[in-house]
């Protein structure tokens, strides 16, 4: 089942290769010696040309004071550290670092929930009522995020929006002229509600996928030995699917940490700062406030902020990948 | 494993690609090419105009293409200084008049001589200023816009308003009939606000003597928001607002335009820029028909101060040549055809205020946009610092506003942070 991953490939090759080595002679070693590497050489290339540059660039920038007028002359000013120690003592830039960690938690933890009950759902379904699931599923999934980020802001529109003439119908309360975003929490739980519902297709068919392979005889097994659904589900089915749920919540916390268009589209492209995540934050510093310097520390430091958060569940991985 | 690791660098670093990604690139298939960015506004509003220069700069260069980009103003900036950045500027840039000051300061703009253009003596003096830095001109005057109250004639007649208000005591009493009389249609307003519309705060705050930010005579400034008279103001402003508008308190007057749901019947009055009264039809707008117009009207916003009006944001544009542009005299020569008086006339038809005085007669007779011109009489704009376009990119008067009109903080509390933060920008080294 694992054998889908990268992972585990790569750990088989690597302990095949050295084997194959030894039987060489010293001329043939030499070339294949370096098949490898040229092999890998248009990967790093590439690899170097789209992300290297940027982000030597980016850190090029952060020790610099770059505004307009060191843009227009293409030329900025050296400052050291300086862009680094403002950042850090500034308090709406910890309020950011928080909000935006916090974000992260509750919308990687609803997503892989209700991912994870979608996809137990589909498995129990009828071949007929999957098949409607999983296309609506493939819907949610396949909608350009600023599309679907249009729709909710429709939805929850403050003079025309849908949303508030159904509540309102529906004798819910009187939501006419309802502002879903002048209350902080709630907007943020419009926010999360549209990234979540962006996010749980991925994670329920990807689980759903896992789910097939979970050996019937184990779970029949359990199952005659007096264990509930429940227990089944945490000593059988989760166990088997660690290396799935790994995986997606590591790809959850990077996407949920950068979120941007949702809050962007939403807040009309001026988003108040109780509504700043880091990759906002970074933004308006750099477009809004000509910062460039400033805006790259930030990005910078969430870079960084982010690589610490996955290195957890990174290494959880790697380890995955050795075990097997 | 080594992917997984690289997968979340690249993630993370989006705001590399970003910044990498994000620039308007202005494709130049031969130097036989002058690049315009202008906003849509002219493409809605006033096309014959472009059309005419158009045809004018032809004539002088044929075989040169105007290729016409049309920007919005949420992302022409950012497009602009990523131009900047990839020496890919275009010939010819439309700016806010109170976008200019930063970027003539700067360096962005080659500078200009008045005489080379057409009615240049008699520009509007207000323009000319926001085109001019340390003596020098630096762009050319486009156009202006006043604000005035666009009305329902036929409402104001049903809730026995028998003349428009003279005196801002007759503007609340009007409000107050409206009220009355159309109020129990939960939609509706009898005076549309939307919370964020920071101009007709700030002309409330004019109106009672006070200013944003005013400069001290160590040439340092200090935003005045808290000074009492503008607290005054703003508490004013707040209670008339909270009685009479039911517009959203955290949108501005762009989402959505006030001329749609105004088309709609959910208001008996805003206050507009000349243009939004022709947006009324627009089927990008409200989308009335023709015959709506009969029941529409307009009168300059009265002022507390007997006698006279508000004083409105003479809001405006200009048009600057980038000092990195390829084809500098083609985009003078466009400028010169696009602020003729053949093209000012079409623009100020459209509902704007010409750049030239000799043009100030063209709306005179049109009864539905005099009162526009009408209310130019008294004017305001903002603190002439070449910071100010990052206090309005920093939206830190809109959320002041909000913050008053949801009861979030108190006028003096909301001023008062507001001030702290425009001082500290206005002052902040280039």
């Amino acid at each position: 089942m694992s054998s889908r991953f990268s992972g585990s490939a790569a750990a088989v090759t690597e302990t095949a290769l050295p084997a194959r080595r030894l039987r060489r002679s010293l001329g043939s070693r030499l070339a294949s010696g370096a098949a490898p590497y040229l092999l890998i050489l248009p990967a790093c290339a590439v690899i170097g040309a789209v992300l290297g540059y940027p982000l030597f660039f980016m850190g090029r920038l952060s020790l610099q004071h770059y505004g307009l007028f060191q843009l227009i002359r293409h030329k900025g000013e050296w400052i050291g550290t300086r862009n680094y120690s403002h950042i850090l003592h500034d308090g709406l830039f910890w309020h950011v670092v928080f909000r935006t960690l916090a974000f992260t938690a509750a919308a990687v933890s609803l997503t892989m929930v209700a991912g994870t009950l979608f996809a137990l759902l589909l498995a129990q379904l009828g071949s007929k009522m999957r098949l409607l699931l999983t296309a609506g599923l493939i819907f949610v999934w396949a909608m350009p995020v600023v599309v679907a980020v249009a729709v909710w802001s429709w939805m929850t529109d403050f003079e025309f929006g849908v949303g508030n003439w159904l509540l309102t119908e529906l004798h819910i309360g009187n939501f006419n002229h309802h502002d879903w975003f002048a209350n902080t929490w709630s907007g943020w739980a419009i926010i999360t509600l549209l990234v979540v519902w962006g996010a749980i297709p991925f994670v329920a068919l990807m689980v759903y996928a896992g789910l097939t392979q979970v050996p019937q005889e184990l779970v029949e097994a359990a199952t005659s030995d007096g264990a509930n659904p429940w227990q089944v589900f945490r000593d059988v089915t989760l166990p088997l699917l660690k290396p799935i749920f790994v995986i997606l919540t590591s790809l959850s916390i990077i996407w949920d940490f950068q979120v941007f268009n949702q809050i962007w589209i939403l807040l009309s492209g001026q988003p108040p700062p109780q509504y700043f995540t880091m990759s906002i934050y970074a933004f308006t510093t750099s477009f809004q406030q000509s910062e460039y310097g400033l805006g790259s520390a930030i990005a910078l430091v969430m870079v960084a902020i982010l690589l610490v958060v996955s290195f957890v569940y990174i290494r959880q991985m790697v380890k995955i990948g050795d075990a097997e | 494993m080594k992917a997984r690791i690289i997968a979340a660098v690249v993630l993370a670093a989006a705001l590399a690609t970003v910044a990498s990604t994000a620039t308007g690139s202005t494709k130049r298939a031969s130097a036989q090419q002058v690049v315009v960015w202008v906003m849509t506004d002219a493409q809605n509003g006033w096309p014959g105009a472009i059309a005419a220069a158009n045809a004018q700069f032809q004539q002088q260069h044929p075989g040169v293409d105007v290729n016409i980009q049309y920007q919005s103003w949420d992302t022409v900036l950012q497009k602009f200084d990523a131009a900047l950045a990839a020496n890919d500027a275009p010939d010819v840039i439309e700016l806010g008049n109170s976008q200019t000051v930063k970027y003539m300061a700067a360096g962005a703009f080659s500078s200009l001589k008045a005489k080379n253009f057409p009615n240049s003596s008699t520009w509007l003096s207000g323009l000319k200023a926001s085109c001019t830095y340390r003596g020098k001109l630096y762009c050319v005057p486009y156009y202006a816009g006043a604000r005035a109250v666009i009305y329902r004639k036929d409402m104001y007649r049903q809730a026995g308003v028998k003349s428009v208000p003279k005196t801002y005591a007759q503007f609340l009493a009007a409000n107050k009939k409206l009220k009355k009389k159309f109020g129990k249609n939960r939609n509706f307003s009898a005076f549309y606000e939307p919370g964020q519309n920071w101009y007709v705060a700030t002309t409330f705050v004019e109106d009672w003597g006070g200013h944003i930010a005013v400069q001290e005579k160590n040439g340092k400034w200090k935003g005045t928001l808290d000074s009492p008279q503008a607290v005054k103001a703003l508490t004013i402003f707040k209670s008339m607002v909270r009685k009479y508008s039911r517009a959203s308190k955290t949108q501005d007057e762009a989402h959505p335009f006030p001329s749609i749901p105004f088309a709609k019947g959910r208001m008996a009055s805003f206050i507009g820029n000349g243009w939004e009264w022709p947006y009324v039809f627009n089927p990008k707008g409200g989308a009335a028909p023709k015959s709506f117009e009969k029941k529409m009207g307009a009168y300059p916003m009265p002022s507390h101060i007997k006698g006279q009006y508000m004083p409105t944001f003479l809001g405006g544009s200009d048009l600057g040549i980038p000092i990195s542009a390829k084809n500098k005299q083609l985009g003078a020569d466009w400028i010169k055809a696009f602020t003729g008086t053949q093209s000012e006339t079409l623009i100020a038809k459209a509902g704007n205020i010409a750049n030239s005085t000799k043009l100030a007669n063209v709306n005179a007779h049109n009864p539905s946009l005099a009162p526009f011109a009408k209310a130019a009489k008294y004017s305001w704009f903002v603190p002439m610092s070449p910071n100010w376009t990052n206090v309005e990119n920093s939206h830190l008067l809109k959320q002041m506003l909000t913050a008053i009109l949801t009861n979030r903080k108190s006028v003096q509390a909301a001023t008062k942070s507001a001030s702290k933060q425009i001082t500290q920008i206005l002052n902040a080294s280039q």
